[in-house]
This record gives C-alpha cells, sequence and structure tokens, in this order.
C-alpha cells in the first residue's frame, strides 16, 4: 500500500481521484491546491504525487519544481494530469515522470501509478 | 470632462452600451438564468483581453469541471487553449470555501491576482458563495473584500451569478455595474438581450439590446434608436440630385432624386417596386457604390431579374461597385438588420442604396411600437453618410382603395414618395407611377405610364384622364 498525494483544485475530480485509488488499495491524502499539497509532502512523504497544472496558489510544475529542489523529496514520482498544458509538462521531463492528459482514464491512471511506485 | 481608463469588453456592440467599455479596476455583477450566455460572454471577454496581452484569472465556484468547460469553448473561435495556464488561469476555490469559509476565499483571490498579476478577474458563481454564507452580511462583506483588493490592484472584476438579484440587494448596491442576461420567449421564438442595469461613472445605453451567440462567440446589438439617437457624423450637406436610372423619371423628380435623401417607393405586388430599385442601383459606379439590402430575391434570382429587362449588372458586380446582401425573410433580428446594414454601408462607401423592403424590418421586429424611432435613427444616418436611398414597401390589396403607407409617422420620416401601381383602363393593365413627395423642389404631378424597355424600367407617356388611377381602378371621366 502506498501513499499518494493529490493536488487537484476541482473538487468533483479530486473526489473521483481519492475514491479510485483507494479501491485500489492506497491511502490518499488530498490537496486543494498546489501549496497545500507541497505541505503535504513534507509532512507526510509520500510514495507518488499526482498533480493538476492549473490551481491557485502554485501551479502543478511550481509544485514538482519546489519537490526536485529540495533534497529529501527529489526522488518523489510525480505525475502531471493535464487538459490543455500537457504539452508543457512534456517540455519537463526532469521534473514529471509521466504526463496524463484529462479528462481521466482510471486505467491508465492506474497502470502508471502502479508502475511509478514498482520503479521505487 | 474627466474619463475614466476603460477595459474593453473585446464583444462587438458591448463597448458601446457600456459607454466606452468596463471601467478599469471597477467591479460588475453579469447576472442571468442558466443558458443566458454569461459565461461565454464572460470567457469572451477575457480571450479578448489575453489577445490585447492582459493577465486573466478565471475563479470558479461550479460544480462543472474545467475540462468541460473547455470542451465547450473550443467550439468558440475566440478560444484559444494554448493561452491557458499562463495567460489566463481558471482555478477552482469550491474545496477552500467548503473547507475554510469565504475568508479564505478572499484571501486565496487577493493572492492569485498578485500572482498572476490579473488585470481581469471572472468569479463565476456568486450563487454558491450565498448559498455558502451564514448571512446576507457575509456575502456582501465578501464582494465588499473581493473588489477592494482588486481595485487595489487595478484588476476589474465580473462576479457571474445565475440568481436575479434584486435591485436593492446588497451586492447591488455595491458593485459598479450590474449586467443582465435573458433568453426570453417571444410568440414561438426565443430572443437573447442584454440589460445594463446600473452603470456607475458611464453613461450606458439604456433599454435592452439584442444579442446572440455564434462560432465567432457573442455579438451584441445596440438598439439602434439609442446607439443613433443622434447621427454618428454630422449630416454632409450633399446637394443637387442623382439620376434615378430610370429614363424619363428624372424630368418628373425635377432634375433627379435628391442626393442623400431617403425615398419610399410603395405599390402592390408585381408593380415594378424591384426593378425600379434594380434601375437605380445599374447607375452605381466606384466612384458611387451600390448595395441592394433585400429580403425577398436571392442574388441569383435578383441577378437573373435584372437580365431579363436588359440590365447587365454583371460588370458591377463583378468591380466591386454593386453588391448584393440577402437576409432570408427567416428570423431577424431587427437590430443586427440594421448593424449588417449600416456596417456594410460605412465599410464599402456606399452611395446608392435599396432597401427591398422595410417590410422585413417590420416583421423583424418583436415590439412594433419602437419602429417609427427605428426608421428615423436608420434615415438620419443614412442622410449623414449621404446615402441616397430608395426603400420599397409593399401594399397589402393590388387594387382598392385603402393605401396603406407604413404609418404615417414613418411616412414623414421620408424625403421622397413615389407610388407605383396597376390600373386597370379599358379592360387593360397598366403599370403607373405618381410622384406624391420629392425634398425641396417641384415635380410632376401627373401620373404617368411605367413600360419595360430595351434598359429596363423606363417612364412612358402621362395615363390618359381617368377618374381613381390611385386606387388602381379607373373610370373614364365623368361616368
Amino acid at each position: 500500500m502506498a501513499l499518494i498525494v493529490i493536488a487537484e483544485d476541482e473538487f468533483l475530480i479530486a473526489e473521483v481521484l481519492v475514491m479510485m485509488l483507494e479501491d485500489a488499495g492506497h491511502d490518499v491524502a488530498p490537496a486543494a491546491h498546489g501549496l497545500a499539497a507541497l505541505d503535504l509532502v513534507r509532512e507526510k512523504r509520500p510514495d507518488l504525487v499526482i498533480t493538476d497544472f492549473m490551481m491557485p496558489l502554485m501551479t502543478g510544475l511550481e509544485l514538482a519544481k519546489a519537490i526536485r529542489s529540495d533534497d529529501a523529496l527529489a526522488e518523489i514520482p510525480v505525475i502531471l494530469v493535464s487538459g490543455a498544458q500537457g504539452s508543457i509538462g512534456r517540455s519537463h521531463p526532469d521534473m514529471f515522470n509521466a504526463v496524463l492528459d484529462k479528462p481521466y482514464q482510471e486505467k491508465r491512471l492506474l497502470e502508471t501509478v502502479t508502475r511509478l511506485l514498482q520503479q521505487q | 470632462m474627466h474619463e475614466l481608463p476603460r477595459l474593453t469588453s473585446g464583444i462587438q456592440g458591448l463597448d458601446a452600451i457600456l459607454g466606452g467599455g468596463f471601467v478599469e479596476g471597477a467591479s460588475y455583477i453579469v447576472q442571468g438564468q442558466p443558458g443566458a450566455g454569461k459565461t461565454i460572454l464572460s470567457n469572451h471577454i477575457a480571450f479578448a483581453n489575453v489577445a490585447l496581452g492582459r493577465k486573466v484569472l478565471y475563479v470558479t465556484l461550479l460544480a462543472e469541471t474545467h475540462d468541460r468547460l473547455f470542451q465547450v469553448l473550443g467550439t468558440l473561435d475566440f478560444f484559444d487553449p494554448s493561452r491557458l495556464g499562463d495567460e489566463i488561469a481558471y482555478v477552482s476555490v469550491f474545496q477552500t470555501l467548503r473547507d475554510q469559509g469565504l475568508p479564505a476565499v478572499v484571501s486565496l483571490i487577493r493572492k492569485e491576482i498578485s500572482r498572476q498579476g490579473a488585470t481581469l478577474l471572472v468569479f463565476d458563481g456568486l450563487l454558491n458563495a450565498r448559498d455558502r454564507a451564514d448571512s446576507a452580511l457575509d456575502v456582501k462583506t465578501f464582494v465588499a473584500e473581493v473588489q477592494s483588493q482588486a481595485a487595489f490592484a487595478g484588476c476589474t472584476v465580473l462576479f457571474l451569478t445565475s440568481t436575479r438579484l434584486a435591485d436593492d440587494s446588497p451586492e447591488h448596491t455595491m458593485v459598479d455595474g450590474v449586467i443582465e442576461l435573458n433568453n426570453e420567449l417571444a410568440g414561438v421564438r426565443s430572443v437573447r438581450r442584454l440589460h445594463v442595469k446600473k452603470s456607475r461613472g458611464s453613461r450606458a445605453l439604456d433599454g435592452f439590446h439584442q444579442f446572440d451567440i455564434g462560432s465567432s462567440g457573442v455579438t451584441v446589438y445596440p438598439r439602434l434608436e439609442i446607439a443613433l439617437a443622434h447621427p454618428s457624423q454630422p449630416e454632409t450637406l450633399v446637394t443637387g440630385t442623382v439620376p434615378s436610372g430610370v429614363d424619363g423619371l428624372d424630368r418628373l423628380l425635377g432634375g433627379g432624386i435628391p442626393a442623400g435623401s431617403v425615398s419610399l417607393v410603395f405599390g402592390p405586388s408585381g408593380c415594378g417596386k424591384t426593378t425600379l430599385g434594380l434601375n437605380f442601383l445599374s447607375a452605381s459606379s466606384e466612384a458611387e457604390p451600390g448595395l441592394h439590402f433585400g429580403f425577398y430575391e436571392t442574388p441569383a434570382r435578383l441577378h437573373g431579374k435584372a437580365r431579363a429587362i436588359g440590365l447587365d449588372l454583371q460588370p458591377l458586380l463583378h468591380s466591386g461597385a454593386l453588391g448584393f446582401l440577402w437576409n432570408p425573410m427567416t428570423e431577424n433580428l431587427l437590430d443586427k438588420l440594421a448593424h449588417r446594414l449600416l456596417d456594410e454601408v460605412r465599410g464599402r462607401g456606399i452611395k446608392r442604396l435599396v432597401i427591398d423592403g422595410l417590410g422585413g424590418f417590420e416583421r423583424a421586429a418583436i415590439y412594433q411600437q419602437r419602429l417609427v424611432e427605428f426608421f428615423a435613427a436608420l434615415s438620419n444616418e443614412l442622410r449623414s453618410l449621404g446615402v441616397t436611398t430608395i426603400a420599397t414597401w409593399e401594399l397589402r390589396d393590388l387594387f382598392g382603395p385603402t393605401v396603406s403607407t407604413p404609418r404615417s409617422e414613418v411616412s414623414s420620416l421620408l424625403d421622397n414618395l413615389l407610388m407605383l401601381r396597376h390600373v386597370e383602363v379599358s379592360s387593360r393593365y397598366k403599370r403607373t407611377l405618381s410622384i406624391l413627395k420629392v425634398r425641396d423642389s417641384d415635380f410632376e404631378p401627373v401620373i404617368h405610364e411605367l413600360v419595360i424597355g430595351n434598359n429596363g424600367l423606363a417612364v412612358s407617356l402621362p395615363l390618359e384622364p381617368v377618374e381613381g388611377a390611385a386606387t388602381g381602378l379607373a373610370k373614364p371621366l365623368g361616368a
């Protein structure tokens, strides 16, 4: 069982993500924006982070940069899931271990989560 | 007079209604029922400002996901997904509201405006904020705080809400402007209308203004009689006459049609109104471009009609000296028609115009009472642009003593009146022309026959003396 932090400002998406990942047997800690997610990451040291791009206070890219620049957190895999900014994410391969496009596809997301956790 | 700095709406017609656009740093409520067009209007405004280099923050309290919104916006021309994230950010504060309450939302918005460098904030979902508030005071405080913080940052705010807030609601009293959108049924059709209910610091155009939503987004059509309460420019006093294009007619008119005048040509179906218009337009040139603004014949049929009477309009159409603008007589918006006409006239410098006919405008008018003011504004503007206009009006009865012009008030707005009729004389039908009024000119008050010659319509001989020709039911003199 892994601990996953989710950064997603849209509550409908966040709630579905939590349910989906919990059903797959993970512990999930959701945050409503990037800054709150960074606090959670620092506090809980999760096994994986799933982040949206456009969020209040801190974008998904800023969140990933903050994680990578902190030696204690730098190795945590980060998945970006975005509707329109997927290309921005793909242009930063050092920041994101995987980039998925919205709308969410459950199977694809769970496969990516499993793969990244196995690589750990 | 001191003018306030403005933020353009980027919506055709809306800046004029707002008295020059939104006031920078001011806050507005945009309200309307679901489906009224608030979200498309505000996104259109947002992307128009992004295109001008502004940063926009779009904050939602909605259950709908942003992706779903982007899917819908993706069908509209103004939406540019490459701008998302950096130049325009969509953020949801629903969880912050649910978990921490309104004060936390205010704080978050303040930080976001500063972080994004936003000069336009759209807050979609004031209704949800109200539901969440413990009292009206909470929402009042929320609106006050968001708008004061935004104003501090020079950021203009649009609060969108699907409730119809009362005119004396705290929110209304606090914001600088209130724009209401509605989509109402008028008989079997529906009409979208916009109303600026409050506008602090701007002389907004009062009353309802029609708008529509198409693939290019929102277009608003300022109600003509208030948008052009006075013509857009002083009338260029054109003197003299222009050739009517109808052989023999200029002499009857006292030299030709007074330049820059509006003429009404009325008569029953088939009496030659459209043909007279085509003759008039056949005298168009690159120096005096012509336009046929019609409701009945398609451009192809008009072209065929002209050819059938010996008028070759092809070179004029080809060179751009003449254009046909057809408005199918289906569901039209009165002000959209007028703006379409005036945009074409201004854009192409039209000097010869045929409106065939005024009935097309009348049918499009949902509120018939305004037609007099509408035609006054339209005819004044056309005169001020130096356009010589012929408008047609179809009489309902082919024959008979009742001659109904388009309301007496409208007729008095027109400079020249020409009546065409079929007259039965000795078991033969004759087309006739009577001149009833010519602006500032003497004219020949004799009924003449009209014939179709080698060059379209032509004035022939005076009608033989009969009684009752004006009704179409002639009797021999003294009978």
